[in-house]
């Protein structure tokens, strides 16, 4: 009964159904779920742009497409441009109240893509930018990227060779372009989906949605424990959500009462040959984190 | 109304009388001043346009193919370094079936660095599924411009018209320029037959089978093909508008040449005069200047040069390890004639780097095509320090 | 609604670029699967072993949404007694409750005794049958016949209630005193009772005012449902003396109103129910009152809140001590002799049985002693045929059917399990088979499982189900009793309600285990938009569309509630 008021936000856009079934992502596919919240809460005056990532493929070959709205697939690197600059053209055809979204894997986001989406954050091109983030470059098969987390396996970093290099801050990044919106959420927390889409469409300018999305393939996870991982990754804190406004005021959306990251991961294969010692230097990692998180929450009041 | 303009100039107020809705671009040396102008223009009100100012080429090109995408006539422009940045997006908007036209300012490739004319940055980009347009003087730039947009929106594939760097591009010329309302008498408003739009919403680029990838290839092909004909229309109705046409490709003084040299952009200018010269002094000399490299104009060129003795291609570029680019479209379009009509084909590298392709290094051209023993398909290169 | 696949045929027909022009539903992912998720309706441990076969779940989260006037007619299907029930019931139903490894569980009694007496006095109509034409008798009005007599009823059959005391409710009315179930609570639900047509005849005693033979001929069927009447002697030396008193005879003169005929200084003897209320009410009655109780607290039969009530009252439990002998010192009793016994071996209920320590006697002081060390019953009013073939009980299966056509039994005097819920089963499912019976239709296969969970094919939901991530540790939420002073001095109830704020409360923190309350989780989280809701249909919340389900189990995972299982596709 409790899960009901916990849906409050989702129940209100629930009805809408926006993407279709026949999609081919893989079964328990993270951002599949993902996709299919967005759209619910962004409606049908969308417009997404989709570069090369798993959504590519998923939103189905020619001439079928999974979503009831308009999808412009564009290069790998050019999702944040290619939206702009079809909001640019809306506005110069004077069609208003259409929300433009760019629905970016992490290697289009983090890796290819970057320089263009810190641009198009500069100029605070008015689109909602959308990382759903899978970790790896999953659509070519899980290869390392710069949003793959410590001590991940990939293809790229076989056996001894896993991942020693951090996961990049993408958050942080794109806050300190100072764009009106910058904030993260995950498919296990719909309501926190849909209320964190719903601000953004109520906001102009360039607005950043980074939404953790479990691969089960990729991460080497039960396809039925998608969500689970999910919520793990936001209860370990190894995944926060919140907000930040104008690069400046940030919002904690959830506490979670904390979780050991071992909980985290034992759900995923990828982090399986990693021994004691190196699962609690992840610990220690993401205990310091948040440290440095919290205090970021409170920079305001020193100031 | 008439202004004295640089090529460059003559660019961007083709893009305003062609009233571009979104300019998406990026600086680079020497096409920067056609988007200094594009930015005043937007600025004093002249243009009503969104300039998006990128961060590099790729995502000027990207953003042509956006706005496009959602129904916007959209304006760009680069130059060498730039366009090859671009090259991965040339494809997407041509296969994308986005009637982008952007100029470029012919500059040649690094290392090291030069910032003076050759063909070889917009010759590289030949297979994308451009149109391309070599022109040679501000004027034809201002007005190629404008026929770019009606041929690009009639076969719904992209055009790229090249001006030589400095020569044109930064060189004054009194230049006629159209209102926009007369202009858009000519080139009515874009209105693509299918574009992004949530009330009949479609998926474009998404996943090809190998079922139906080449089925697409070859409706760009038809196009290209219908292109032909369709500048050629758009070149006369400009004509009969404007007072002013090219055509695809411009004979010179052919009527009775026995030998031709085969230009284009700036350089034609040049053998214009060189071709009087050599005339005055006896030679069966005239001059076929290339104007539309793609679609290639098979047929016209054929005819013109069928029956000729021989034939000097004057290449501003090289494809290394073969020759002249414009030498092998000449001679592959030569071939099926028969044989006593068949004239003999030079290639003659020239200019590279912004080298001066003056009328002298033109007559000794015309010179030595008439002399030289047997066309074996070695490139001469003219002025080269031996 | 999937499409036609869309075949070119030339390049003619095929659109400028790679524009999609129709929806991927035309790609039945579906094959893809292996498992597939089944919405089933498991079984919640609180309807599975309330006795009374109360749909314990249903009534609950209709609390939780409010729907509270939907939540008294799920009780009405199964009981005449929420009110009272809510009361007296020991509450197994919140001893499994899931719930209770997650916080604490869920006050359910305290839930079904506000609805019971929301609609006391103004019950919503049911619908009834017409009138079968069939008359029953029933012989005693406690919670097993009122019970039987209430579905009979609302059967569409005639019901007459043979009751021997002068006022109805059995062992509710003569045996649980008024702090526990105050008078015009147990009043309302039988007015009710009485006001659907079901005739009761008090001071009837069957066997004294009317032959059981009589009632065998005159009705169509006959149910009896006496209780228990007597109390186990005490055996000990000198028990045969007024002074040694059955505690339910104490219980039924309190509750009659009249006087109690107790001592100053009573001992009350056993540790069970009847133990606790007849302490307490000899408390309130002024007397100074102690309980001696063979084995320990925790072997105690007598509901939990009860002995803490009498702990907090002050009254004293001697443990592990039994008597032996009354002493009297001229015809008066002055104390009894007890000896001190310890634990030995589990006997048959499973409790430590006490023995004896030799040489361990002592004397507590007493003028009387109360005994309540177990009922028994009465069955000399039965002719002897049928006497001849009871033994402490009559015999009868679960639907109350005994070896003689026509008659049947239920609550203690069938089974003896001493609760008011038991009893109140007992009497619905005898109802069903007299019913059946008296129709000449076969009795249904189920008849004995209770309602709620017949259609349920699932199996009892483990707590190890239940998805903690979609349900808060919230407490219990636990209405304050009456101070302890006061309330040792009257019989007003001990144990107050809930308000409907912590009513709705309380009810929302119910996991609804294994019952689905259309949370829409499964329909959330499926990747493929392949979990389907269902309108309009109220048994049914939603459907999986196997042309598309790709089996990855989600839906079953993040299920709060264990609605969902995954089975093989075949």
């Amino acid at each position: 009964m409790e899960a009901l008021s916990y849906l409050k936000h989702f129940k209100e856009v629930a009805e809408h159904e926006i993407m279709h079934s026949g999609h081919v992502a893989c079964p328990g596919c993270g951002a599949a779920i993902a996709m299919r919240l967005a759209l619910k809460t962004l409606g049908r005056d969308t417009m997404l742009i989709i570069p090369a990532c798993c959504w590519a493929v998923i939103d189905g070959p020619f001439p079928y497409s999974a979503c009831s709205v308009p999808v412009y697939q564009t290069a790998f690197e050019t999702a944040s441009i290619t939206a702009g600059a079809v909001r640019a053209g809306l506005d110069a055809t004077g069609k208003k109240g259409i929300n433009v979204v760019a629905w970016a894997g992490d290697g289009g986001t983090f890796d290819i893509g970057f320089g263009q989406l810190s641009a198009c954050a500069e100029r605070n091109d008015n689109i909602i930018y959308v990382c759903y983030d899978n970790e790896a470059y999953m659509n070519t098969g899980i290869q390392r990227s710069s949003a793959t987390p410590w001590g991940a396996w990939t293809s790229t970093t076989p056996g001894s060779d896993y991942k020693k290099e951090r996961k990049k801050n993408l958050l942080e990044i794109m806050a300190a372009h100072r764009i009106p919106y910058a904030a993260s959420t995950t498919v296990a927390y719909p309501d926190d989906l849909v209320l964190k889409f719903r601000k953004a469409m109520s906001i102009e300018g360039f607005r950043l949605i980074h939404i953790f999305s479990p691969c089960p393939p990729g991460h080497k996870a039960l396809e039925k424990n998608s969500i689970l991982e999910a919520r793990y990754a936001v209860e370990s804190r190894v995944f926060p959500l919140y907000e930040v406004e104008d690069g400046t005021k940030y919002t904690l959306s959830m506490d979670p009462p904390t979780r050991p990251v071992a909980d985290y991961l034992d759900l995923q294969g990828r982090f399986r040959h990693l021994n004691k010692k190196e699962r609690s230097f992840i610990q220690q990692a993401v205990d310091e984190e948040w440290t440095r998180l919290m205090h970021r929450m409170r920079i305001d009041e020193a100031l | 109304m008439q202004k004295v303009l640089t090529g460059n100039e003559a660019a961007a107020w083709g893009a305003m009388c062609a009233q571009a809705q979104v300019i998406s671009a990026y600086p680079i040396t020497p096409q920067t001043t056609i988007i200094e102008e594009l930015a005043n223009l937007v600025a004093n009100g002249m243009l009503d346009a969104r300039f998006i100012k990128v961060e590099s080429e790729h995502s000027a090109m990207a953003g042509c193919i956006g706005a496009q995408a959602a129904g916007a006539r959209t304006f760009t422009a680069t130059s060498s370094q730039g366009l090859a940045l671009m090259h991965e997006l040339l494809h997407w908007a041509a296969l994308g079936r986005l009637p982008v036209v952007m100029a470029d300012v012919n500059r040649a490739m690094a290392p090291g660095w030069s910032i003076w004319t050759d063909q070889n940055d917009s010759l590289a980009q030949r297979d994308t599924g451009w149109l391309h347009y070599y022109c040679e003087s501000n004027q034809e730039v201002l007005d190629t411009v404008i026929q770019s947009y009606k041929v690009a929106e009639t076969v719904d594939l992209p055009v790229m018209l090249v001006l030589d760097a400095f020569f044109l591009s930064h060189t004054y010329e009194a230049v006629h320029i159209p209102s926009q309302d007369e202009t858009a008498k000519y080139l009515p408003p874009y209105k693509p037959s299918i574009y992004l739009d949530v009330k009949d919403p479609h998926a474009f680029g998404g996943i090809v089978q190998q079922d139906v990838y080449m089925e697409f290839r070859y409706k760009m092909q038809v196009a290209m093909n219908e292109a032909l004909e369709v500048a050629e229309k758009a070149d006369d109705d400009f004509r009969e508008m404007f007072g002013r046409g090219y055509g695809l490709i411009e004979p010179y003084r052919l009527d009775d040449a026995d030998y031709v040299l085969v230009t284009s952009g700036t350089v034609a200018s040049t053998a214009r005069v060189t071709v009087d010269d050599l005339r005055e002094k006896g030679h069966s000399v005239g001059m076929l200047k290339i104007r539309m490299l793609r679609p290639f104009p098979f047929e016209k060129v054929r005819q013109i040069l069928s029956g000729r003795k021989r034939v000097a291609v004057l290449d501003r570029n090289i494809c290394v390890g073969m020759g002249g680019i414009f030498t092998q479209e000449i001679r592959n379009a030569m071939y099926h004639i028969p044989e006593d009509k068949r004239p003999s084909i030079y290639g003659y590298i020239v200019g590279l780097g912004g080298r001066d392709v003056s009328p002298e290094v033109i007559a000794s051209i015309a010179e030595d095509v008439q002399k030289r023993a047997v066309a074996d398909g070695e490139q001469v290169w003219i002025g080269l320090k031996e | 609604m999937a499409q036609k696949p869309i075949i070119y045929k030339s390049w003619r027909e095929m659109p400028l670029m790679t524009a999609s022009m129709g929806d991927t539903t035309i790609n039945k992912t579906g094959s893809w699967r292996n498992v597939e998720p089944h919405h089933v309706e498991q079984v919640p441990p609180c309807s599975f072993r309330c006795p009374a076969g109360n749909d314990v779940v249903s009534f609950v989260t209709l609390a939780a949404e409010g729907r509270l006037e939907d939540a008294w007619r799920v009780l009405a299907q199964t009981t005449p007694f929420p009110g009272t029930c809510g009361r007296v019931c020991p509450h197994p139903c919140e001893t499994e409750c899931n719930r209770a490894q997650f916080g604490e569980a869920i006050n359910i009694h305290s839930i079904e005794r506000y609805i019971g007496d929301l609609f006391r006095d103004n019950p919503p109509e049911l619908k009834r049958p017409p009138y079968t034409g069939k008359h029953i008798a029933v012989i005693g009005s406690g919670p097993a016949g009122l019970s039987c007599a209430y579905q009979l009823k609302m059967m569409g059959n005639a019901v007459t209630v043979f009751e021997a005391h002068s006022k109805p409710g059995g062992m509710l009315r003569v045996g649980i005193p008024d702090y526990r179930l105050p008078p015009d609570v147990l009043d309302g639900e039988i007015r009710r009772i009485v006001d659907m047509g079901v005739e009761i005849l008090t001071d009837h005693r069957v066997g004294v005012d009317v032959s059981f033979q009589k009632l065998m001929d005159k009705f169509d069927a006959v149910f009896v449902a006496v209780g228990f009447t007597n109390s186990r002697p005490l055996g000990a030396e000198g028990d045969d003396g007024d002074d040694v008193i059955p505690g339910i005879e104490v219980l039924r003169r309190i509750n009659l109103g009249m006087k109690d005929g107790v001592g100053d200084k009573p001992l009350v003897v056993g540790g069970g129910n009847t133990a606790m209320d007849v302490a307490r009410s000899l408390l309130r009655n002024g007397r100074d009152v102690s309980v001696i109780y063979r084995r320990t607290r925790h072997e105690m039969p007598a509901i939990t809140e009860e002995i803490e009530e009498l702990i907090e009252e002050g009254i004293e439990i001697t443990f592990l001590a039994t008597p032996v002998e009354v002493i009297r010192e001229n015809g008066r009793m002055t104390g009894v002799k007890c000896i001190r016994m310890k634990l030995g071996e589990p006997d048959d209920s499973g409790r430590r049985r006490p023995v004896p320590i030799e040489g361990s006697e002592y004397i507590i002081k007493a003028d009387c002693v109360v005994t309540a060390i177990g009922e028994t019953t009465d069955l000399t009013f039965l002719p002897d045929e049928i006497l001849a073939k009871t033994s402490w009980n009559i015999p009868a299966d679960e639907l109350g059917r005994t070896l003689f056509s026509k008659m049947y039994a239920g609550g203690d005097v069938a089974d003896g399990a001493g609760t008011v819920t038991a009893a109140i089963g007992y009497g619905r499912r005898a109802a069903i088979a007299i019913d059946a019976s008296l129709r000449g239709e076969a009795i249904p296969e189920n008849a004995a499982v209770s309602p709620s969970l017949r259609d349920r094919t699932g199996y009892v939901v483990p707590f190890e189900e239940i998805n903690l991530a979609y349900f808060e540790e919230l407490p219990r939420l636990e209405p304050v009793p009456l101070e302890i002073e006061p309330r040792i001095k009257t019989y007003d109830e001990v144990r107050q309600g809930f308000s409907e704020e912590d009513l709705t409360r309380e009810a929302r923190r119910c996991f609804s285990c294994g019952t689905c309350p259309a949370c829409d989780n499964c329909f959330i989280f499926c990747p493929d938009v392949a979990v389907i809701k269902v309108k309009d249909d109220p048994d049914k919340f939603y459907i999986v569309d196997t042309e598309y389900c790709k089996g990855c189990g989600l839906c079953a995972a993040e299920c709060p509630r264990s609605c969902i299982v995954m089975k093989s596709v075949r």
